[in-house]
């Protein structure tokens, strides 16, 4: 494992708060909190946009928006509006959300079309496009990313964080070897401390949207001791995606997907013999 | 805050008095930079004077034997320090042993220009010390003895309206071994008989009354520090959110689901009433307030009340103590015991469980008197007569260690080293388990508090059921506790905070620059030299031992169920960790090293 400092991981936080009942005064201590830690940016609902970025606007943080929030089925035209918009506000980051129905029913020249415009509408802000990994599988997943890429968009970006789960290693390998070095993956939604953020950044994030920036950056001296007795390899079901696929809440296919795999995993025995 | 010339003194007071109650002598113990910065104060310090001034075979109860009252650098200054360390040799496990107490006490003590007392002889009648700036006097508490700490409380405080007092109740006036100080009325220094201690040198009480400012290095950059502080313990799901919205009995359900809330004297994992006993519950019928220690943004402490009565708690570890370990769901009852150990002076969680393990002596056949699982009728009357050594409370004084030796049946002692084992059954825990039987005070779990990654994922989550990796972990987590009580603060600010925060407190306080790893040093240094005295009164690994229970007995049921102890093997790589031998006892290299 390299070595990380409190600065370096601060830099690859979006210091997010984008939940329906947060008020001003949550977006004024989540703006505070970024220039007082070093987050390089807060990642905001549309509406806070401009207010973000009059509280942040003497700094180096830097404003984010969401788009098309959180299911990513608005129009085209509305998400490029309202991109166009944040922008205008003061965003200089544009996460969108995929039109993951449109995906799911490979519609692709309707995705890289939404994209695209999104893109366009944008610029100069850099896009990011959350795939909503939860609602698909790995072929999708990396379909997805070949569409967000062809499309213009610098960081692919796994979860809105209101799906069925979040982010989850494999999801983000997979999204690195799929993009490649020159385009962004960041990680989201589940990032609660520390080793989750290290074990998102060992898999090939560049960027975690998280809002426990704070206490993950707290906990960053902690790795300087004993730094192999923390991070001691997880029991690899537990950091599984399909840990997490509840058929309630999941697309049939995407569940049978899941459910498929655990039945093949190697890993299978030793985690029944583990927990029955 | 007042901000002094370069070559003074910043966050200490720069006086420490030692007193004699036989005879009233006073004078001022010397303590250098060098020990500051080595031991900074608190447990550390205390440790540090104590270990100069008392060999390891003193009897506790001796005249000769000190009790040691601290605050440290940053009391008065950060959010939590009002607290303040009691350091002695425990009457109840014989080794080293600090006790922490919040609430207001060691702010307004050090605000005399004290950072603390050393008490040593035994008064020929009873007495309490007056502190009010600079000075100490001694004053008659005849009238006071026999008084329950309440009454003790607003007797004084009648008397001087703005002090502050710590006192002991009829448990550390009958010398309890399990006695506890309270100050500012329900705030507890509790483990390991500091009360019995006071009792012994027919102390009563100490009363502080300071009006002096605390020097500080950087009174500017403490402003700028306080608010991050404030961000830090915000964001934190544990001090910002759950230790405010439900105390610290949030835990109940939380421990119990994880399969390791002991029941019935850690014989099962599961406590099937543990809602009808749970913070939520807590809040839900007997809450009146949240109530805080000294300048606490978290306010974990409950005011509630019952039907008959009105006090301050019960915390998790009480709640289980009346609770769960004795089968108990009578959330009054338990309540209401909890009350009276803070009148009479006792520290619940032995009191608790001592009771569980004559429960369960009873259950086996080896104990006399009949005490049954889920009586929470008994609980009032045992509570008392253990505080006053009448009838079965006479045994039950004894802890559960003596008691279950006394009976035949040791094993059946949740202790480790003497000291009953707080609400976590280390089978579902193994880095807890490991903390648990290194404790240099015995069962405990604030030398190193493991559940806080095991169970609650802070800083990271690691793997509750691995023993690997552990032995680091503990005895990283015991050097930082070790700082903080000796800075002296509260230690859920280690949720929130590293050690890269605690040394910009003591930078920007004291002006004394420490890397982090010249801090950790420190907590090293404190815990090896605690471990030094235990070793000298003849500790070894066979006392870092858990009770035979938890290394064989499988949990039956419930998300800890199959699981056992491995301790043998985190023992050896432990020792290996600390630099001690195969026996657990530090080496010559390692006090060299850590200038011991």
């Amino acid at each position: 494992m390299k070595e990380y400092t409190k600065e370096q991981i601060a830099k690859m936080i979006d210091h997010t708060e984008l939940k329906s009942s947060s008020g001003q005064g949550k977006i004024k201590n989540l703006c505070d909190e970024a220039k007082m830690f070093g987050f390089i940016s807060v990642c905001v609902n549309p509406h806070y946009v401009e207010y973000a970025y009059e509280q942040l606007k003497d700094s180096d943080v830097i404003v984010c928006s969401v788009i098309g929030f959180p299911l990513g089925m608005s129009t085209t035209e509305i998400k490029a509006a309202e991109a166009k918009k944040a922008v205008l506000q003061g965003a200089e980051e544009i996460d969108m959300v995929i039109n993951v129905g449109a995906l799911r029913d490979k519609n692709y020249d309707f995705v890289l079309a939404d994209i695209r415009k999104v893109a366009q509408a944008s610029a100069p802000a850099h896009l990011k496009v959350i795939l909503e990994t939860c609602y698909l599988t790995d072929e999708e997943i990396v379909k997805a990313c070949q569409l967000s890429v062809k499309a213009g968009a610098h960081f692919v970006k796994t979860s809105t964080g209101f799906g069925a789960f979040g982010a989850f290693e494999d999801h983000i390998k997979l999204m690195r070897e799929t993009v490649g070095p020159d385009i962004g993956v960041k990680a989201s939604g589940g990032i609660n401390n520390l080793k989750d953020a290290i074990r998102m950044i060992e898999a090939g994030a560049s960027r975690l949207g998280t809002s426990a920036g704070v206490s993950i950056l707290e906990g960053t001296p902690m790795l300087k001791f004993a730094p192999k007795a923390w991070l001691e390899p997880e029991i690899p079901c537990h950091i599984c995606p399909v840990r997490f696929a509840n058929m309630s809440k999941l697309p049939k296919g995407v569940y049978a997907y899941y459910k498929k795999r655990c039945l093949n995993c190697p890993h299978r025995d030793k985690y029944n013999k583990f927990y029955d | 805050m007042t901000k002094l010339n370069s070559n003074e003194i910043y966050g200490w007071m720069n006086k420490i008095l030692k007193i004699d109650v036989s005879n009233g002598k006073q004078e001022i113990v010397e303590i250098n930079d060098d020990l500051r910065r080595k031991y900074l104060g608190g447990r550390g310090l205390g440790v540090k004077l104590y270990t100069d001034m008392c060999s390891a075979d003193i009897d506790p109860f001796s005249s000769e034997n000190a009790i040691i009252f601290l605050t440290g650098p940053l009391t008065g200054l950060i959010p939590t320090a009002g607290r303040y360390q009691v350091i002695s040799r425990s009457p109840q496990t014989g080794t080293i042993c600090d006790a922490s107490s919040g609430g207001v006490f060691g702010n307004v003590l050090k605000k005399t220009g004290i950072d603390g007392i050393v008490i040593i002889g035994k008064a020929e009648k009873p007495i309490y010390l007056l502190i009010t700036d600079d000075k100490i006097e001694i004053k008659d508490a005849s009238q006071l003895w026999g008084k329950n700490t309440h009454e003790t409380r607003d007797a004084l405080t009648d008397k001087y309206p703005k002090a502050s007092v710590a006192s002991i109740g009829p448990a550390g006036e009958n010398q309890v071994l399990y006695s506890a100080i309270m100050n500012d009325k329900d705030r507890a220094a509790a483990r390991g008989g500091m009360g019995a201690v006071m009792g012994s040198k027919n102390l009563k009480a100490i009363v502080a009354l300071g009006t002096k400012d605390i020097p500080v290095a950087d009174p500017e950059g403490l402003k700028l520090l306080l608010t991050k502080l404030s961000r830090l313990i915000d964001k934190n799901p544990v001090t910002g959110k759950s230790l405010n919205l439900l105390g610290t009995s949030v835990l109940m359900n939380v421990i119990n689901a994880h399969g390791m809330l002991p029941t019935e004297n850690f014989q099962r994992g599961v406590f099937n009433d543990a809602e009808g006993i749970s913070g939520e519950k807590i809040t839900e019928v007997l809450l009146q307030k949240r109530s805080a220690c000294f300048h606490c943004p978290i306010a974990c402490g409950r005011t509630t009340k019952t039907e008959n009565k009105s006090g301050e708690g019960p915390e998790y570890e009480s709640v289980w103590a009346f609770g769960a370990q004795l089968g108990i769901n009578d959330l009054t009852k338990i309540t209401e015991a909890n009350y009276l150990c803070n009148e009479l002076g006792l520290d619940t969680i032995t009191t608790g469980n001592t009771i569980g393990c004559a429960m369960e002596l009873y259950e086996k056949g080896a104990f006399p008197h009949e005490l049954k699982w889920g009586d929470a009728k008994i609980l009032e009357k045992l509570v008392e007569d253990i505080a006053y050594k009448r009838g079965i409370g006479e045994e039950l004084a004894l802890g559960s260690k003596r008691l279950a030796e006394k009976y035949g049946r040791p094993e059946l002692a949740m202790q480790v080293k003497g000291l009953e084992l707080p609400a976590y059954d280390p089978r579902g825990v193994q880095g807890q388990a490991l903390s648990y039987a290194t404790s240099n005070r015995g069962g405990c779990h604030m030398r190193a508090y493991v559940i806080a990654p095991e169970i609650l994922g802070s800083p990271m989550n690691i793997d509750r059921y691995s023993s690997d990796g552990k032995a680091e972990i503990v005895a990283l987590l015991q050097d930082i506790s070790a700082v903080v009580d000796s800075t002296v603060l509260c230690r859920f600010l280690q949720f929130a905070m590293s050690i890269s925060t605690f040394a910009e407190m003591i930078e920007v306080v004291t002006g004394i620059k420490y890397t982090d790893d010249e801090l950790l040093e420190v907590g090293k240094r404190i815990y090896t030299l605690e471990r030094k005295f235990n070793s000298e009164a003849g500790f070894t690994r066979k006392d870092d031992m858990l009770p035979p229970r938890f290394m064989e007995e499988e949990l039956i049921e419930g998300s800890s169920r199959n699981r056992v102890v491995h301790l043998d093997k985190m023992l050896d790589e432990y020792y290996a960790v600390r630099g001690w031998d195969e026996n657990g006892v530090p080496t010559e290299e390692t006090k060299k090293k850590l200038g011991i």
